[in-house]
Protein backbone atom coordinates (compact mmCIF):
# COMPACT_ATOMS: atom_id res chain seq x y z
CA UNK A 1 0.00 0.00 0.00
CA UNK A 2 1.37 3.54 -0.72
CA UNK A 3 2.13 6.05 2.17
CA UNK A 4 -1.53 8.06 1.67
CA UNK A 5 -3.82 4.59 2.17
CA UNK A 6 -1.46 3.77 5.09
CA UNK A 7 -2.44 7.47 6.80
CA UNK A 8 -6.12 7.45 5.41
CA UNK A 9 -6.58 3.71 6.80
CA UNK A 10 -4.46 4.83 10.70
CA UNK A 11 -7.33 7.60 10.33
CA UNK A 12 -10.76 5.54 9.77
CA UNK A 13 -10.45 4.36 12.85
CA UNK A 14 -12.29 6.19 16.11
CA UNK A 15 -10.03 4.83 18.83
CA UNK A 16 -6.55 5.50 16.18
CA UNK A 17 -8.05 8.92 15.81
CA UNK A 18 -8.71 9.42 19.79
CA UNK A 19 -5.09 7.95 20.58
CA UNK A 20 -3.74 10.40 18.12
CA UNK A 21 -5.77 13.36 19.67
CA UNK A 22 -4.19 12.29 22.92
CA UNK A 23 -0.46 12.35 21.47
CA UNK A 24 -1.12 15.20 20.51
CA UNK A 25 -1.10 16.79 23.97
CA UNK A 26 2.79 15.48 23.99
CA UNK A 27 4.47 11.56 24.52
CA UNK A 28 3.51 9.53 26.38
CA UNK A 29 4.08 5.90 27.54
CA UNK A 30 2.10 2.88 26.11
CA UNK A 31 -0.08 2.29 29.56
CA UNK A 32 -1.05 5.80 29.35
CA UNK A 33 -2.25 5.11 26.01
CA UNK A 34 -4.04 2.64 26.66
CA UNK A 35 -5.49 3.69 30.07
CA UNK A 36 -8.71 5.52 28.58
CA UNK A 37 -9.39 2.62 26.05
CA UNK A 38 -12.08 0.03 27.36
CA UNK A 39 -9.90 -2.64 25.60
CA UNK A 40 -7.19 -5.45 25.59
CA UNK A 41 -3.82 -4.01 25.50
CA UNK A 42 -2.83 -6.04 22.37
CA UNK A 43 -5.76 -4.53 20.86
CA UNK A 44 -4.12 -1.19 21.70
CA UNK A 45 -1.06 -2.63 20.75
CA UNK A 46 -2.35 -3.25 17.12
CA UNK A 47 -3.91 0.07 16.56
CA UNK A 48 -0.39 1.75 17.64
CA UNK A 49 1.33 -0.58 14.61
CA UNK A 50 -1.24 0.45 12.54
CA UNK A 51 -0.41 3.91 13.13
CA UNK A 52 3.46 3.59 13.07
CA UNK A 53 3.04 2.18 9.71
CA UNK A 54 1.31 4.86 8.96
CA UNK A 55 4.41 7.42 10.44
CA UNK A 56 2.00 9.15 12.54
CA UNK A 57 3.89 7.89 15.92
CA UNK A 58 7.01 7.25 16.66
CA UNK A 59 8.56 5.62 19.99
CA UNK A 60 11.66 6.65 21.61
CA UNK A 61 13.26 5.34 24.59
CA UNK A 62 13.84 7.18 27.94
CA UNK A 63 15.87 5.65 30.46
CA UNK A 64 14.28 2.32 30.66
CA UNK A 65 10.51 3.45 29.41
CA UNK A 66 9.47 3.98 26.08
CA UNK A 67 7.61 7.24 25.29
CA UNK A 68 5.34 7.05 21.76
CA UNK A 69 4.74 10.44 20.27
CA UNK A 70 2.80 11.77 17.14
CA UNK A 71 4.20 12.77 13.92
CA UNK A 72 2.05 15.29 11.83
CA UNK A 73 4.20 15.61 8.90
CA UNK A 74 2.11 12.27 7.01
CA UNK A 75 -1.08 14.40 7.53
CA UNK A 76 0.62 16.98 5.18
CA UNK A 77 -0.31 14.60 2.63
CA UNK A 78 -3.22 14.10 3.69
CA UNK A 79 -4.16 18.30 3.49
CA UNK A 80 -2.39 18.52 -0.32
CA UNK A 81 -4.22 15.51 -1.54
CA UNK A 82 -7.92 17.40 -1.89
CA UNK A 83 -7.66 20.50 -4.13
CA UNK A 84 -9.03 23.55 -2.84
CA UNK A 85 -11.59 23.79 -5.04
CA UNK A 86 -12.43 20.54 -4.51
CA UNK A 87 -13.08 21.36 -0.78
CA UNK A 88 -14.76 24.63 -1.79
CA UNK A 89 -17.13 23.12 -4.66
CA UNK A 90 -18.29 20.43 -2.05
CA UNK A 91 -18.58 22.54 0.59
CA UNK A 92 -21.25 24.67 -0.87
CA UNK A 93 -23.19 22.39 -3.10
CA UNK A 94 -23.65 20.25 0.26
CA UNK A 95 -25.14 23.66 1.51
CA UNK A 96 -27.07 24.20 -1.53
CA UNK A 97 -28.58 20.63 -0.97
CA UNK A 98 -29.28 21.01 2.13
CA UNK A 99 -31.49 24.65 1.38
CA UNK A 100 -33.45 23.05 -0.81
CA UNK A 101 -33.99 19.70 1.46
CA UNK A 102 -35.08 21.95 4.13
CA UNK A 103 -37.55 23.72 1.95
CA UNK A 104 -38.96 20.49 0.73
CA UNK A 105 -39.26 19.41 4.47
CA UNK A 106 -41.28 22.42 5.74
CA UNK A 107 -43.14 22.58 2.65
CA UNK A 108 -44.51 18.90 3.99
CA UNK A 109 -45.05 20.24 7.07
CA UNK A 110 -46.67 22.89 6.47
CA UNK A 111 -49.15 20.69 4.60
CA UNK A 112 -49.53 18.24 7.07
CA UNK A 113 -50.94 20.86 9.20
CA UNK B 1 -10.67 14.49 -11.01
CA UNK B 2 -9.44 14.81 -14.60
CA UNK B 3 -5.34 15.71 -14.67
CA UNK B 4 -3.72 16.49 -17.96
CA UNK B 5 -0.77 18.50 -18.39
CA UNK B 6 -0.62 20.11 -15.39
CA UNK B 7 -4.16 21.51 -15.94
CA UNK B 8 -7.14 20.16 -13.43
CA UNK B 9 -10.75 19.50 -14.14
CA UNK B 10 -12.89 18.72 -11.21
CA UNK B 11 -16.91 17.42 -11.51
CA UNK B 12 -19.63 17.38 -8.97
CA UNK B 13 -22.91 15.92 -8.92
CA UNK B 14 -26.01 16.57 -6.62
CA UNK B 15 -29.60 15.23 -6.79
CA UNK B 16 -31.12 18.47 -5.31
CA UNK B 17 -35.24 17.85 -4.60
CA UNK B 18 -37.01 20.77 -6.45
CA UNK B 19 -37.25 21.29 -10.30
CA UNK B 20 -34.65 23.08 -12.85
CA UNK B 21 -36.14 26.09 -12.77
CA UNK B 22 -35.98 26.71 -8.74
CA UNK B 23 -32.90 25.38 -8.93
CA UNK B 24 -31.45 27.49 -11.84
CA UNK B 25 -32.63 30.79 -9.81
CA UNK B 26 -31.36 29.43 -6.67
CA UNK B 27 -27.98 29.29 -7.30
CA UNK B 28 -28.00 33.08 -8.86
CA UNK B 29 -29.60 34.27 -5.97
CA UNK B 30 -27.39 35.43 -3.29
CA UNK B 31 -29.85 34.91 -0.59
CA UNK B 32 -30.04 31.24 -1.06
CA UNK B 33 -27.17 29.82 0.97
CA UNK B 34 -24.55 27.16 -0.73
CA UNK B 35 -23.91 29.03 -4.24
CA UNK B 36 -20.86 31.12 -4.19
CA UNK B 37 -22.16 34.13 -3.97
CA UNK B 38 -23.95 33.76 -0.65
CA UNK B 39 -20.51 33.74 1.05
CA UNK B 40 -18.79 37.06 -0.39
CA UNK B 41 -18.66 40.13 1.83
CA UNK B 42 -18.09 42.61 -1.47
CA UNK B 43 -20.46 40.97 -4.32
CA UNK B 44 -21.02 42.52 -7.84
CA UNK B 45 -23.19 39.99 -9.80
CA UNK B 46 -25.06 40.51 -13.38
CA UNK B 47 -25.76 37.14 -14.36
CA UNK B 48 -26.32 37.34 -18.07
CA UNK B 49 -24.49 36.54 -21.23
CA UNK B 50 -21.30 38.92 -20.58
CA UNK B 51 -22.29 40.32 -17.54
CA UNK B 52 -19.42 39.99 -14.85
CA UNK B 53 -18.83 38.63 -11.13
CA UNK B 54 -16.55 39.96 -8.71
CA UNK B 55 -17.03 38.84 -4.73
CA UNK B 56 -14.12 38.80 -2.26
CA UNK B 57 -14.25 36.75 1.00
CA UNK B 58 -11.69 37.47 3.79
CA UNK B 59 -9.35 39.29 0.80
CA UNK B 60 -9.62 36.75 -1.41
CA UNK B 61 -11.33 38.05 -5.00
CA UNK B 62 -12.91 36.48 -7.78
CA UNK B 63 -13.92 37.75 -11.13
CA UNK B 64 -15.62 36.00 -14.10
CA UNK B 65 -17.90 36.65 -17.00
CA UNK B 66 -20.64 34.62 -18.15
CA UNK B 67 -20.48 33.01 -21.19
CA UNK B 68 -23.94 31.13 -21.27
CA UNK B 69 -26.77 32.29 -19.04
CA UNK B 70 -29.83 29.32 -20.49
CA UNK B 71 -32.98 29.39 -17.74
CA UNK B 72 -33.06 26.41 -16.59
CA UNK B 73 -30.77 24.12 -18.24
CA UNK B 74 -27.00 26.04 -18.24
CA UNK B 75 -25.04 28.10 -16.79
CA UNK B 76 -21.10 28.85 -17.58
CA UNK B 77 -18.87 31.21 -16.73
CA UNK B 78 -15.39 32.08 -16.44
CA UNK B 79 -13.70 32.07 -12.97
CA UNK B 80 -10.28 33.85 -11.77
CA UNK B 81 -8.62 33.51 -8.03
CA UNK B 82 -5.52 33.79 -6.97
CA UNK B 83 -5.41 30.18 -7.03
CA UNK B 84 -5.97 30.05 -10.87
CA UNK B 85 -2.46 31.74 -11.41
CA UNK B 86 -3.97 34.59 -14.17
CA UNK B 87 -5.84 31.63 -16.36
CA UNK B 88 -9.43 31.94 -16.83
CA UNK B 89 -10.55 28.82 -15.72
CA UNK B 90 -14.20 27.92 -16.39
CA UNK B 91 -17.64 26.81 -14.45
CA UNK B 92 -19.92 24.97 -16.05
CA UNK B 93 -23.31 24.00 -14.69
CA UNK B 94 -25.95 21.69 -16.26
CA UNK B 95 -29.56 21.23 -14.38
CA UNK B 96 -31.28 18.40 -15.69
CA UNK B 97 -35.12 17.55 -14.60
CA UNK B 98 -35.20 13.61 -12.96
CA UNK B 99 -38.79 13.28 -12.07
CA UNK B 100 -39.64 15.97 -9.42
CA UNK B 101 -35.95 16.54 -8.59
CA UNK B 102 -33.04 18.15 -10.32
CA UNK B 103 -29.48 16.68 -11.62
CA UNK B 104 -27.09 19.33 -10.84
CA UNK B 105 -23.64 19.39 -12.13
CA UNK B 106 -20.97 21.23 -11.65
CA UNK B 107 -17.36 21.27 -13.61
CA UNK B 108 -14.54 23.19 -12.96
CA UNK B 109 -12.10 23.30 -15.66
CA UNK B 110 -9.03 24.52 -16.60
CA UNK B 111 -7.15 24.67 -13.22
CA UNK B 112 -3.73 25.12 -12.93
CA UNK B 113 -2.29 22.33 -10.54
CA UNK B 114 -0.14 24.25 -8.24
CA UNK B 115 1.78 24.02 -4.37
CA UNK B 116 -0.60 27.04 -3.60
CA UNK B 117 -4.57 25.31 -4.33
CA UNK B 118 -2.82 22.07 -2.75
CA UNK B 119 -1.91 21.71 0.67
CA UNK B 120 -1.50 25.62 0.81
CA UNK B 121 -0.18 26.90 4.18
CA UNK B 122 -3.17 28.52 5.09
CA UNK B 123 -5.09 25.35 4.90
CA UNK B 124 -2.52 23.51 6.63
CA UNK B 125 -2.05 25.60 9.27
CA UNK B 126 -5.82 26.10 10.06
CA UNK B 127 -5.65 22.23 9.86
CA UNK B 128 -3.12 21.53 12.51
CA UNK B 129 -4.64 24.02 14.44
CA UNK B 130 -8.45 22.18 14.38
CA UNK B 131 -6.38 18.93 14.54
CA UNK B 132 -7.64 18.05 18.03
CA UNK B 133 -11.24 18.97 17.27
CA UNK B 134 -11.32 16.80 13.96
CA UNK B 135 -9.22 14.13 15.05
CA UNK B 136 -9.55 13.64 18.78
CA UNK B 137 -12.40 12.48 20.80
CA UNK B 138 -14.14 16.03 21.39
CA UNK B 139 -16.68 17.70 19.49
CA UNK B 140 -15.63 17.72 15.23
CA UNK B 141 -15.67 21.38 13.18
CA UNK B 142 -16.34 20.88 9.84
CA UNK B 143 -14.04 22.31 7.22
CA UNK B 144 -14.64 25.93 6.69
CA UNK B 145 -13.84 28.21 3.23
CA UNK B 146 -13.65 31.41 5.21
CA UNK B 147 -11.45 29.32 8.42
CA UNK B 148 -9.28 28.09 5.85
CA UNK B 149 -8.64 31.35 4.29
CA UNK B 150 -8.39 33.73 6.98
CA UNK B 151 -4.89 35.12 7.98
CA UNK B 152 -2.42 32.88 9.85
CA UNK B 153 -2.36 33.39 13.43
CA UNK B 154 1.70 33.00 14.69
Amino acid sequence: MDRLTDVLTALSHPTRRAIIGQLANGPARFLDVAKPFDIALNAVTKHLKLLERAGLIERRKKGREVYISFRGEPLREVVGWVHEYERFWNERLDEFEQFFKNKKERRKSNEAL
Amino acid sequence: MKHSKNILEFRFERTIPAPPGEVFDGWLNPKIPGNPWNAAEKLILDPQVDGLFYWTLKGTSHYGRFTEVERPGRIQHTWMSPNTLGQESIVTLTFKKQGEETLMTLVHSGLPDHELARGHENGWNYFLNIFHEQFGDGPRRKYRWEDAHSPVKK
